[in-house]
């Protein structure tokens, strides 16, 4: 047998599995589809975890009364020094973006899975990619936040595990960007392959020393200087954790020539991958010179990456379950005159047959 | 390969624990398998949908609008799917009745029936043991409610035409 490794996961499992991996203690959260089966299963995992044979109990968690209060509780955890996440879908993300504010301002390091729907508002319960714009600008202020976009259970795995660390090292709030698709899908992952070594975390504030952490300031100098800080520290954090992909069909070099270029993120980059091998694969004479750029973190943008791809392209297609949201953000960096055009299906999944389509128009 | 199913009936039709039985089964002959559920709002009575992919490579995106094999369990999911491309291999509760109320199989087990259908087309296909869905089936469902109704319209699919 070939699995004999390998876990038949759900997206939910795979978080929880990432989570307690990372050394993660605490999590609060407010249900809401489809990210409730995070809380769940942690909740589970707290109850039943067992270490050489014995009850575990260090896994905590609580249930609050809304997504306000359990951002605001995570902030709290994380001055302790506990690696502690939230869970949360759609409205639930609009309402944990107080907390998130306040931790962008307090450089706390949390770390929230969001988990796209249908919007505005209650939308669907389904699936999106409107969320894209919410983890990283929904706060008031300068939007520094790290934020992961994977497009398979592999990577959200991977990722997560990333996310907690990079809180940790660089105090900056962390979102893993999923989705309802990614979050339900059950399929056979590998996870113990994936190695990373867990960073230690220290109490930012402690029961014997005394210390303020503002979120408030009395002078627009001192908040001026402190946004300036933090805006070096982003950029000098952007220069080590931004990643990105390039997918010229399966078994060909990154660097092969095309002339097309198909930009997506999450699990649509999935679908894409897909279209490039069909459209690359193709019989000869109809074979395209068609790539995949795929930003990895929305924030920090992959924007040098996409410039030197951009420079040798004729077209680019952006496609995403979203009306232009990761549009905006590719030309907002893109310093390349090219013309972009796209597929924008929000709150619907896009397979790759409707790419190959649209690039064979 | 990459083998596209599509199961669709009433929420508690059991159509998520039909997937379950398919894609386990799929992964002991060592094949990639993917599942997504797709349901609404409503807690009971709504249209429950499985995506179910099985593969020899790695599977890229969940879903999917053309099966190679769609079943169909209720009049309702019969709507929720007419947009899904019609493929040969189409098995829809319509189509079963007769045979269904000739054989005395109630209600409650017409899902029984369906998951042998599927069981032994996929074992014919090689992408599973049928013998294994009906292990991991009896695991489930021995000590439950009706498991005799449950095991003859599972064995009814045995020699039956399709």
């Amino acid at each position: 047998m070939k699995t004999n490794k390998k876990q038949f996961l759900t997206g939910a499992e795979v978080v929880v599995r990432a989570c307690v991996d990372a050394g993660a203690k605490m999590m609060f959260g407010y249900p809401i589809t489809p990210g409730t089966e995070i809380l769940s299963h942690w909740i589970r995992e707290a109850q039943s975890r067992l270490i050489g044979g014995q009850a575990d109990k260090s896994l905590k968690y609580l249930q609050t009364e809304d997504e306000i209060a359990a951002g605001f509780c995570m902030c709290g955890a994380v001055m302790a020094g506990e690696k502690t996440f939230t869970a949360t879908a759609g409205p639930g993300t609009v309402l944990m973006q107080d907390a998130l504010s306040m931790a962008d301002g307090m450089r706390l390091p949390v770390v929230v899975i969001v988990v796209q729907r249908g919007g505005p508002s209650s939308g669907t319960v389904i699936y999106s990619q409107q969320e894209v714009n919410l983890a990283i600008h929904g706060g008031n202020g300068e939007g520094l936040r790290l934020v992961y976009s994977p497009s398979n259970l592999t990577e959200l795995y991977e990722y997560t595990r990333l996310a907690f660390n990079n809180a940790w090292k660089y105090n900056f709030p962390v979102i893993v960007l999923s989705d309802g698709f990614l979050m339900k899908t059950r399929q056979l992952v590998d996870l113990e392959k994936i190695k990373i070594k867990n960073i230690e975390t220290e109490a930012i504030i402690s029961e014997n020393t005394q210390k303020n952490i503002r979120n408030i300031y009395t002078f627009e100098e001192e908040l001026g200087e402190k946004l300036a800080r933090d805006k070096k520290d982003f950029e000098k954090m952007a220069g080590e954790v931004i990643m990105s992909e390039v997918f010229c069909g399966r078994g060909q070099v990154e660097t092969c020539p095309y002339e097309e270029l198909v930009i997506a993120h999450g699990i649509v980059a999935g679908a894409a991958k897909e279209a490039v091998n069909a459209l690359r694969l193709a019989p000869l004479a109809q074979g395209k010179k068609v790539g995949l750029f795929r930003p990895i973190t929305l924030s920090p943008f992959p924007a040098k990456e996409l410039n030197e791809l951009a420079k040798q392209a004729k077209k680019i297609f952006v496609v995403e379950s979203s009306m232009g949201q990761l549009r905006d953000l590719v030309k907002q960096n893109l310093e390349v005159a090219v013309e972009v055009s796209g597929l924008y299906k929000p709150a619907e999944g896009i397979e790759s047959e409707e790419i190959v389509k649209l690039l064979n128009c | 390969m990459n083998l596209k199913i599509l199961l669709s009936g009433d929420g508690g039709q059991g159509i998520q624990l039909m997937s379950d039985l398919v894609c386990r089964a799929a992964i002991q002959r060592g094949f990639f398998v993917s599942h997504i559920p797709n349901y609404g709002l409503e807690q009971r009575g709504g249209v429950s949908l499985a995506f179910i992919q099985i593969s020899d490579s790695e599977i890229a995106y969940p879903k999917f609008s053309k099966p190679d094999i769609t079943l169909i369990l209720s009049h309702q999911a019969e709507e929720r799917t007419a947009k899904f491309s019609i493929t040969n291999s189409q098995f829809s509760v319509k189509d079963y009745e007769e045979i269904l109320k000739k054989n005395n199989i109630p209600h409650q087990s017409y899902n029984m029936f369906f998951l042998g259908l599927l069981a032994r087309m996929l074992g014919e296909k090689g992408v599973l043991q049928r013998e294994k869905v009906f292990e991991l089936l009896r695991e489930k469902l021995e000590k439950k409610p009706n498991w005799e109704e449950n095991k003859r319209a599972w064995e009814l699919t045995k020699n039956i035409r399709y």
